[in-house]
């Protein structure tokens, strides 16, 4: 396939708004191909999207769909063409979350969490969505074995325990949430803050995400830890997020890329000490990662609206489901973590809701490099994914944020800077924000980019970057990025104009990484004795079977490759 | 042969450590399993009612055929339909529901699940509340107070109390059923309830007042009750919030006692709220006594395939749900369904009469292992292989845990996906007459 | 003034669904329009003249002076009335689940009996059963925290189950009994019953429930004094307290038994 003659921004090569043709031979970028052309000229050409934290598989998305056949007929679509039928907003079902994404042009999603015990429905979830490449990050924070060996000191036994656990869930990268509370939960209770000890294992949560970064640089794993912060959605925790920060200014990356990723920054991001006073710290956090290149972060924008919460953080989401007087979902996971669903609305005159959506676009707009900034909705938290090409067009357009701000409460000014960013993102850096950086984070290097030998996934918008200035016309924006003219999968058109053209079985990443037998067989001597003691089911039975993963893409990793 | 750790495919337990022993006759031991999972491991091999040939009715006489045949029949029957009811789906894996889904798209059925007949009211209780859950781990590991309400495990889940609940050991119990405090609550003296160490009889019909006078009583409102609830007195209602305060980890589990009695779904709700108050003292969970040892799984596959969890009409192309409206027995009950695919259950022996009347009088098309009341009305009859004991695939659990089920002996017949598959592709082959 | 009789053309167990008749989807319709109008038989599209013999009387008319006459045996026909802002319905016999749903002007006049749903979520105008109405009577959906907000429906028999589920506003009249829980979760929404019923103002948070027959009080009401309405003492009490309700439940003292 020749993609011709379209304005391509592929920031990882240096590529700005070139006019050249895109080869795609057998799946990849090539130097030369045969096959169909398709005529991009006057058209935005882009690497495939990368989402690298969104909710889109597993028990807590069927939760959120079962508690809510509210949401389930908002987007019913009838099974037509190629496509199967569709449901929800918030909370799709699986057909849905594979073409809507497609439909945007993003070929890549990384489900942000799942325990390892319950990976075998994480996995039949992913099968379930058609298109995308995925993968799955495995939750470690509130593991008792990590707990353990963290509190033993023992690094090799701790780095033998996350690479089973990958292979157990067959997961790619380490997930950290809210570490400690969810054991903590457990019982009802939660930890308080970084030193804080974990109720019966005498660890606090400074210290299990600091083994934990250390472990994960050990084993070389293509990901950095991912980590939702302690306290997170509290008024006043952005002390915790720099406390944190700080703390893993010590980790050596094993590979080029960041230290640690914190997720959803926006829920992290509080000032004041309650609700009545509650402001926006985007500014502090925004000024720590200029003065730092230790980490990087995603948005976790929220949009006004309908959203479902899901997250492992079970603590937080009984504290909203009172709050707001909501329905709640909680579901503990033995020796393992703990979680919550709850469906809220935001709501463009709360001050709060006002005051958190103006702090997602801060953080983007007040960090300077895009490289360290993903666009995210986290969704279905902040928002449903659809609704990235309203937040593109947020950051691109001065005016598109003043028109928003005219709607929300006066008081968002005393409690917020956004007002006065006048910083409008280019094309270049929102196709860092979307493709390369989220790639780049990942580790993935066949994503996110153009250049030679990267997966065949190009997204083509019939907008000319050279024609339309987005600050004054960001509804065009909006437009050309909701639908793509041409979202292109490893070589194959799977949406054209909204339609989908093709429906290609997407591949799994996950992370094989090797470490030394001694190791594994001192962990493998404690996880039996959990076992026969404190699981419910067998370890024989514990694992992701083989007959999950259609299409499994295993990326080496491990102690070997680290040395 | 031994197999160690093959999962019982019996009740929503799912317990998985069943030591399986074969020979050249089959299976011939299921060391570790119950009563009720041994018979049904054991159960596999001709003399246990099992089905040999496809049959179709002819001259009201059932006659052996091909299996393609049969897979013809059915997929004409179900393609001239205008209201085909694709039901069951709770003894199988969640393999054959995934070809069950795409079926009811590709013929527009409704399709719902035994479900309906069991929990489906505690599933529209979550739709207004939301469901404070934990893994059966959590459980063994923390419980420390267990409340059984209107279910009888020591009968219908017999391996529950010992491996998950009452009697089990974990990290923080590890003293089992004597570090724990067990309470069953129902209308009459159960098996449970007398392992209980306190039995609480309510009135038929009167779970919803008694709810809701605990919830008064932990939101500190006990004043405005009277001295009686119900027939219970306050102060016996009174003391039992104390108790479930005072717990470490409270866990709730209820059955059809509670979701089948007078106020249905409404009893769920006002259990699930009291369950979510109960957080703001101590730690509690709550759950449903699945029965079926898969009747979850189709829930979950219908949530991530098309949105909902059971009782999904696709006569439209695209998903609809509203039981009570496009359950399988308001369908049959309004005499809506014009043909019945019948998979994976037995409604021949478990609906309410008039609804069983209503399915005689339509073309009904069974799959299943074994001859059974249900097939006296079919008029098309497959049989296939037992699905977790002669077909691997997944399970989830009564707490959602996914579990992969075995295959321990080579079946003869094919698989519940494979015929759902054959018939699907005959239904495409057929012309569409609308 | 234009009026649109439909008569069924056969009767039919499987049901037929006709969001599309409303007097917004016919006024301005010639009646080949009509007749060519999509309609859904089970899992089977097929045209309104299929189903309906189509009489009119009158030129297209604007939606207010646009009358929709049911005459037959509507009861397996589902959604009539659907989303309608104007005009007027009238079902000279029984009419099927869902009935009204979500209508926010108009009347629909049913001589028979309403099936279940009727007037589901409803924002304004007018319902009238002369026959009984089945559950859910101006309930919300599944999982919806809101059910009718506004307008009004007169049910002159008896009500099924849950009754106004979730009512956030508007008023639902019974003459006869209702089943059991009316008014669950009413969140602003004014109730009558003229007859029994049971277990009334489950989690109700705001709103007006009365009874005029016998009935069973939950135990989060509190029993707040007596009140004169129309000529007749109710006792009067608030609740739902399990939810800090404030909801005002009045029962006929007279026909009030604990």
């Amino acid at each position: 396939m020749i993609i011709k003659g379209g304005v391509v921004y592929d920031p990882a090569n240096g590529v700005l708004g070139e006019e050249m043709d895109i080869c795609i031979d057998a799946g990849a970028v090539a130097e030369a191909a045969g096959g169909p052309t398709i005529d991009a000229r006057g058209m935005l050409v882009l690497p495939g999207g990368v989402d690298a934290h969104s909710h889109i598989a597993g028990p807590k998305l069927n939760a959120g769909r079962i508690m809510r056949p509210d949401d389930g007929r908002i987007g019913t679509e009838p099974r037509r063409g190629l496509c199967r039928p569709c449901t929800g907003y918030t909370v799709p079902n699986s057909s849905a979350i594979g073409y809507r994404y497609a439909r945007m042009g993003y070929t890549t999603v990384f489900e942000a969490a799942t325990p390892i015990i319950e990976s075998r429905h994480t996995h039949e979830e992913l099968e379930a969505i058609p298109i995308l490449d995925k993968g799955a990050l495995t939750l470690f924070g509130s593991n008792w074995t990590v707990m353990e060996c963290v509190g033993e000191k023992d690094l090799p036994k701790l780095s033998a325990y996350v690479a089973w656990g990958l292979r157990a869930s067959r997961g790619y990268g380490v997930k950290i949430v809210n570490p400690g509370g969810g054991e903590a939960w457990g019982f009802g209770s939660n930890v308080k803050g970084l030193h804080d000890p974990v109720p019966e294992f005498n660890v606090t949560p400074a210290e299990i995400i600091h083994e934990l970064a250390r472990a994960n640089e050990r084993l070389c794993l293509p990901h950095s830890i991912h980590l939702h912060f302690n306290n997170l959605g509290k008024p006043g925790n952005y002390s915790t997020a720099i406390e944190t920060l700080d703390l893993l200014k010590d980790i050596v990356p094993s590979r080029d890329r960041q230290a640690v990723h914190v997720t959803h920054m926006q829920f992290s991001a509080y000032g004041g000490t309650g609700w009545r006073d509650f402001e926006s710290k985007a500014p502090e956090i925004a000024d720590y990662y200029n003065k730092n290149d230790h980490a990087t972060m995603d948005m976790g924008q929220i949009i006004f609206g309908s959203a479902t919460t899901m997250t492992a953080d079970g603590p937080l989401e009984y504290a909203n489901a009172r709050l707001l007087h909501q329905k709640w979902s909680n579901h503990d996971i033995e020796l393992e973590e703990s979680s919550g669903v709850v469906p809220l609305v935001y709501i463009r005159g709360s001050p709060v809701n006002a005051v958190q959506w103006a702090i997602g676009l801060e953080l983007a707009l007040l960090t300077e490099d895009p490289w360290k900034v993903l666009l995210t909705t986290d969704n279905p938290n902040g928002g449903p994914f659809v609704k990235y090409p309203e937040v593109i067009a947020l950051l691109m357009s001065h005016k598109r944020r003043e028109e928003e701000m005219a709607k929300l409460p006066e008081l968002l000014s005393k409690r917020s800077v956004i007002g006065s960013i006048e910083r409008e993102l280019g094309w270049g850096e929102i196709a860092v924000m979307t493709r390369a950086a989220p790639a780049h984070v990942l580790g993935l290097k066949e994503k996110g980019h153009l250049g030679v030998g990267a997966d065949g996934d190009v997204s083509i918008y019939e907008i000319d970057p050279r024609e339309v200035d987005p600050g004054s016309d960001p509804a065009l924006v909006e437009r050309a990025f909701t639908q793509a003219k041409y979202t292109i999968k490893a070589g194959e058109v799977v949406s054209r104009d909204g339609e989908i053209a093709g429906i290609p079985q997407g591949r799994t990443f996950w992370t094989d990484a090797n470490v030394p037998e001694e190791d594994m067989a001192r962990l493998m001597a404690s996880l039996k004795e959990k076992f026969e003691k404190y699981y419910s089911i067998q370890m024989s039975n514990y694992m992701v079977q083989e007959a999950y993963l259609s299409r499994p893409v295993a990326v080496r990793a491990g102690v070997e490759v680290a040395q | 042969m031994i197999q160690e750790d093959v999962v019982c495919s019996f009740c929503g337990c799912l317990c998985d450590d069943i030591r399986v022993e074969t020979n050249d006759e089959g299976i011939v031991k299921a060391k570790g399993a119950c009563r009720l999972g041994s018979s049904k491991i054991l159960g596999h091999g001709p003399g246990h009612g099992r089905i040999s040939k496809p049959m179709i009715r002819q001259d009201g006489e059932l006659v052996e055929v091909e299996y393609q045949v049969a897979y013809d029949r059915a997929a004409r029957i179900l393609k001239a339909a205008k209201r085909p009811l694709l039901y069951g789906w709770a003894s199988t894996v969640c393999e054959a529901h995934e070809e069950g889904v795409l079926l009811a798209e590709e013929v527009g059925a409704v399709i719902d699940s035994t479900a309906t007949v069991c929990h489906g009211p505690s599933v529209i209780g979550v739709e207004e509340k939301g469901l404070a859950g934990a893994t059966l781990g959590q459980v063994k590991n923390r419980a420390d107070l267990i409340l059984f309400w209107g279910c009888n495990p020591a009968e219908a889940h017999p391996r529950h109390m010992r491996r998950y609940s009452s009697n089990s050991t974990g990290r923080f119990t590890p003293e089992g059923r004597k570090g724990r405090t067990v309470i069953v609550i129902d209308v009459r003296e159960t098996r449970t309830a007398r392992l209980a160490d306190r039995f609480i009889r309510i009135d038929p019909g009167t779970d919803y007042q008694v709810i809701s006078a605990l919830r008064l009583i932990l939101a500190g409102k006990a004043e405005i009750l009277g001295d009686e609830v119900c027939g219970i007195s306050k102060g016996k209602l009174v003391d039992l919030v104390d108790i479930l305060k005072k717990a470490r980890f409270g866990a709730i589990f209820f059955g059809l006692g509670l979701t089948h009695s007078r106020g249905r779904y409404k009893n769920i709700d006002c259990a699930l709220s009291l369950t979510a108050e109960l957080n703001a003292h101590t730690k509690f969970m709550i759950m449903p006594m699945r029965g079926h040892y898969n009747v979850a799984g189709i829930g979950q596959v219908m949530a991530w395939e098309g949105g909902y969890p059971m009782s999904v009409d696709y006569s439209r192309g695209a998903p609809y749900f509203n039981p009570g409206e496009t359950a399988a027995c308001d369908l049959l009950a309004r005499r809506e369904a014009d043909a019945a695919l019948i998979i994976a259950a037995d409604p021949a022996s478990n609906f309410p009469r008039s609804i069983v009347e209503a399915l005689a009088e339509i073309p009904v098309i069974q799959i299943d292992p074994y001859e059974n009341p249900t097939t006296l009305l079919a008029d098309v009859v497959i049989p296939c292989a037992i699905a977790g004991v002669e077909v691997e695939g997944t399970a989830y659990r009564m707490d959602g845990l996914p579990l992969r089920m075995r295959k321990v002996i080579e079946p003869v017949h094919p698989s519940d996906e494979e015929i759902l598959k054959e018939i699907r592709e005959s239904a495409r082959r057929l012309p569409d007459d609308h | 003034m234009r009026t649109i009789t439909l008569r069924p053309l056969a009767s039919h167990l499987v049901p037929i669904e006709a969001e599309g008749l409303t007097p917004d989807g016919l006024a301005k319709l010639s009646i080949e329009e009509m007749e060519a109008l999509d309609l859904w038989l089970g899992n089977r599209r097929t045209r309104l003249c299929e189903l309906f013999a189509i009489e009119v009387d009158g030129k297209p008319a604007p939606i207010e002076e646009t009358t929709v006459i049911l005459d037959g045996d509507f009861s397996r026909v589902k959604r009539i009335g659907e989303r309608m802002s104007g005009g007027m319905i009238q079902s000279l016999g029984d009419l099927g689940m869902h009935a009204g749903a979500g209508m926010s002007g108009g009347n629909i006049l049913i001589k028979g009996s309403a099936g279940d749903w009727l007037g589901r979520e409803m924002r304004g105008g007018s319902i009238e059963v002369e026959g009984d109405a089945g559950n859910y009577v101006g309930s919300g959906y599944r999982g919806e925290r809101c059910g009718m907000r506004g307008g009004s429906i007169l049910v002159r028999g008896n009500a099924g189950v849950f009754l106004g589920e979730h009512i956030c506003g508007g008023s639902i009249h019974v003459s006869g009994n209702a089943g059991d829980y009316p008014g669950a979760a009413n969140g602003g929404g004014t109730i009558s019953i003229g007859g029994d019923t049971h277990l009334p103002g489950a989690e109700m948070t705001k709103g007006s429930i009365s009874v005029g027959g016998r009935t069973t009080v939950l135990p989060g009401f509190q029993f707040q004094d007596e009140v004169e309405l129309e000529g007749l003492t109710y006792q009067r009490y608030v609740g739902d307290l399990v939810e800090n309700g404030k909801g005002e439940l009045l029962l006929a003292l007279a026909q009030q038994s604990a």
